[in-house]
């Protein structure tokens, strides 16, 4: 069983994620170097989503609902993109590091770069699917996320037992523990999103 | 303790399979509705098939049905437990169970016929308010009297929830609904415009709070140390938050009325006092999630305790997101939207519905003494829960934040960007989801009503004996 | 005494909890909506304001009946963008004579506070009984049966206004009086247009 360490990149993970009886074996191994899942996974991951965005919406405009599209200037559409990918990269790292502060409750193991190897696992069909970003429609992205989220959950709760060392019975539980934070960060990004809009920054609000 | 004294859990059980039935008819007519923003004619004309009645008559039987019942069914049977004693007046309390299933029904009826008082989650018309105030009294003379005979000194901390949810909601309850009667089917609030809308919602967000908040925290913290067989993580953590969740809730209605026609002080204490609302109700979910965590074990032969385990976690969604929203620079977006009822969902369905059927999959099989009839159908019910939920959350977040967006943008010039029509034409798709997301969780829903079922199919409830008194105790 | 010790008589004494709990839950109430519900300028119609006739008192009713209130608030917020989709926003005399109050909390439709006036009595009759003739998008009920009912089958309405008139709304005898005539021969239809036509008449014009 070759571990996860020997071969960190963007395309092994997208292969694991199809697998994820081997994706569990793999990652269950002798835990990779932090810099080198942040170097060779974590930010190559991140770059994606934000750089489909920044050409779907440069050619096509976003459309949120009804009539025209939304064309965002370029410098705008750079800021956002930028924003998107810090978000990203803030999300991975985050919710490794909630990951890796629960371990000691949930008897998993404590290696940070084991927990970023796996969180990054989880996010990996939702990085697959921001293909949709390509087709800047507000309808399609979730049409697509949608089903991607449902197997990053599965991959969650499937394989974070064995990925992070602990039974499956507390795995279940830090799983939907980790569930409950990423809920939370999300919505917390939606209200911070939202309050710089209503506080001027972005599209143009009446408020 | 009187010789063959034994606990009355006959009127729990049929609580509990009343409020089994409330779930399934509240969850039907909130589909049939989600279907009618899907395609609006399927009312085919008929006035008890409109939307606005069904609206009604889903969140009356989700809440005061489904919700109530089922309060009420843990409370009874957690109530002799924590007190070592039998219920007090039990005759009242079967009063009690059937005179509420009555109402409820018939509140339901008369819901379809278009009586309606107007106000949010109070729509019932006077003649059942009155009916109400009085069944429930009788809830509490049965609740706080099982209390004052209890054999065992300290008062159990899931009594306070239960006892707030008693003493908060009938003050709630008997302001707010003070009218003049007209007719049988229709009065006139005491209170008019500004002044009618701050007193509703202190009773909206409280009945939210105190009922749909508290009342089920007094469900997990009798039936949560039960599933994990080890006391509640901190004590004294539960006493704090306690106190505070009961002053501090009570303050947070005015955040539904930010930016309208009420005094600006009434809408920022509003608004601060939810934010300090988020406190208290973490550290209940911190010690719920600890409580478990030092239990895991008894997740390998308890099915239901994974239901619980979620529940927290969509509870601690919901008490933050809450807050968040009560931030007037991010209400100023999602007022009025869909996110709203997204928020209100990840709530009801992630957290009270689903720790209702977790404390179900846990009551039910004692009562009767028998084994779960299938955990293999449990744990389909837990998939599709989660999927439902969480495709209804994420459907309501993308219409309530485009909503949100579209319906304050202007263009270059200073005009609208978009009109009403074609924002409301757009969330066509996300209406579509939220459709499919509750035709999974009621799926679910309806899994359980089949396990449980044959779970209890011929079985009579159990007769247990309170526990004989120790030496020295009281 | 310490806090412990305070809480500990607490939770032996059934009244004690009881008071406890009804006592901190009351001072919210106390502190913010009783000096609401004593505040007169909340209450103090304003200057063009008055009580709805009984045609409009009928449509109101009607209006709550069905719930229209659910998906259509009546509340235009202090916000540039709202003045300018829906007219001059609302302010608290607006709505003396509103019991209950209809501002509601959800826009499916939009808000309704200044409909009155912009479109024709023609154009409210056909949108209600079959809104999809005039909006094609529409996802509102249709409500054949308000062109089919009487509007005052029930004889309420001198009831209802005797009723108001105890709450303080200033009904003369002679409205009283003539009030079923008002409403002979008119349908439900008839009467929930004459309370639409009527909205967000005091506040200013926002035709």
């Amino acid at each position: 069983m070759a571990a996860i360490r020997n071969s960190l990149s963007p395309w092994h993970f997208a292969g694991l994620m199809a697998r994820p009886s081997k994706a569990c074996d793999r990652l269950a191994g002798p835990a990779p170097e932090v810099h080198d899942v942040i170097l060779r996974v974590v930010l190559p991951l991140s770059i994606v989503p934000p750089v489909l965005a920044y050409v779907g919406g440069a050619t096509f405009g976003w459309r949120l609902g009804g009539g025209e599209p939304l064309y965002i200037p370029a410098d705008g559409l750079v800021l956002i993109s930028l924003a998107y990918f810090v978000a990203l990269v803030t999300g991975f790292v985050s919710t490794a590091l909630v990951a890796s502060w629960m371990a000691g409750t949930y008897g998993a193991r404590r290696e940070f770069g084991a927990h970023l190897a796996f969180v990054a696992l989880v996010g990996m069909p939702a990085i697959v699917a921001s293909l949709a970003h390509l087709a800047p429609h507000a309808f399609v992205n979730m049409l697509l996320l949608i089903p991607a989220l449902i197997w990053s959950l599965y991959l969650l709760y499937r394989c974070l037992p064995a990925a992070l060392g602990t039974s499956p019975e507390r795995g279940m539980l830090m799983a939907s523990s980790l569930v409950a934070y990423v809920l939370v960060a999300f919505v917390s990004l939606l209200g911070i999103t939202v309050v710089l809009w209503s506080g001027g920054i972005g599209p143009a609000l009446g408020v | 303790m009187a010789a063959g004294e034994r606990y009355h859990d006959r009127v729990a059980g049929w609580l509990t399979g009343f409020a089994v039935l409330w779930s399934l008819l509240g969850m039907t007519a909130g589909v049939y509705i989600a279907a009618e923003l899907v395609w609006p004619t399927i009312d085919f004309g008929q006035e008890w098939l409109s939307y606005g009645r069904l609206r009604n008559l889903h969140t009356n039987a989700v809440i005061f049905g489904f919700g109530v019942s089922a309060l009420m069914a843990t409370a009874f049977y957690s109530v002799q437990r924590t007190c070592h004693a039998p219920l007090f007046a039990p005759g009242l309390a079967w009063f009690v169970a059937i005179a509420w299933q009555a109402g409820v029904l018939a509140g339901g009826v008369s819901l379809l016929a278009g009586w309606n008082g107007g106000k949010e989650y109070a729509e019932l018309e006077w003649p059942f308010d009155i009916a109400i105030a009085v069944v429930w009294v009788c809830f509490a003379v049965v609740f706080f009297g099982t209390i004052a005979r209890r054999r065992i000194q300290p008062i159990y901390v899931s009594n306070w929830f239960y006892g707030a949810l008693i003493i908060v909601i009938a003050m709630l309850h008997i302001v707010n609904s003070l009218a003049i009667p007209v007719t049988w089917s229709k009065s006139y609030s005491l209170f008019a415009g500004a002044q009618d809308a701050v007193v509703q919602w202190w009773y909206g967000h409280n009945a939210v709070g105190f009922l749909l908040t508290g009342g089920f925290l007094g469900m997990l913290y009798y039936f949560l140390p039960k599933h994990a067989d080890r006391p509640i993580w901190s004590y004294r953590l539960s006493i704090v938050a306690f106190w505070a969740f009961t002053y501090s809730y009570i303050w947070a209605g005015p955040h539904h009325l930010h930016y309208n026609a009420v005094p600006e002080w009434v809408q920022s204490l509003g608004m601060v006092m939810s934010l300090v609302l988020l406190a208290p109700s973490w550290a209940t979910m911190v010690n719920g999630v600890m409580t478990v965590a030092g239990a895991w074990e008894k997740l390998r032969t308890d099915p239901a305790l994974k239901f619980i385990v979620l529940s927290l976690a969509f509870y601690g969604l919901a008490t933050f997101e809450g807050p968040m929203m009560s931030i007037k620079s991010v209400n100023v977006v999602s007022h009025f939207t869909d996110w709203t009822v997204g928020h209100v969902h990840s709530g009801a369905l992630g957290w009270n519905a689903l720790i209702t059927f977790g404390t179900f999959y846990f009551l039910v099989p004692r009562l009767v003494g028998a084994e779960l009839y299938s955990t293999r159908l449990a744990n389909w019910h837990f998939w599709l829960a989660l999927a439902g939920v969480m495709l209804y959350v994420l459907a309501m977040w993308g219409a309530g934040v485009s909503q949100g967006l579209l319906w304050l943008s202007l263009d270059e010039i200073g005009e609208l960007s978009f009109s009403f029509k074609d924002i409301m034409a757009s969330m066509a798709p996300y209406y579509a989801l939220r459709l499919v997301a509750g035709v999974v969780f009621l799926s679910g829903a309806a899994l359980m009503a089949i396990n449980l079922w044959m779970t209890v199919q011929g079985r009579a409830v159990v007769r247990v004996a309170p526990p004989p008194v120790a030496e020295g105790a009281v | 005494m310490n806090a412990v010790d305070l809480h500990r008589r607490l939770e032996r004494n059934s009244g004690w909890l009881i008071f406890g709990i009804l006592f901190v839950s009351a001072i919210g109430g106390l502190v913010q909506v009783l000096p609401s519900v004593l505040d007169d300028s909340l209450a103090t119609p304003a200057a063009d304001a008055k009580p709805y006739g009984p045609v409009e008192l009928t449509g109101r009713d009607i209006y709550i009946r069905e719930s229209c209130g659910v998906c259509h608030s009546q509340q235009v917020r202090p916000l540039l963008a709202e003045v300018r989709r829906y007219g001059p926003f609302s302010k608290a005399g607006e709505f003396a004579f509103d019991r209950p109050f209809l501002w509601g909390s959800k826009r499916t439709g939009p808000d309704l506070h200044r409909i009155g006036g912009r479109y024709s009595d023609v154009w409210h009759r056909l949108h209600l009984l079959d809104p999809r003739a005039v909006v094609p998008d529409s996802i509102m009920p249709a409500y054949p049966w308000l062109g089919e009912r009487a509007a005052d089958a029930e004889g309420a309405i001198q009831a209802k206004m005797r009723a108001l008139r105890r709450l303080g709304h200033p009904y003369t005898d002679a409205e009283i009086d003539a009030a079923p005539a008002a409403l002979e021969g008119l349908t439900e239809v008839d009467a929930l247009v004459a309370y639409l036509q009527g909205l967000g008449t005091p506040g200013g014009d926002a035709r």
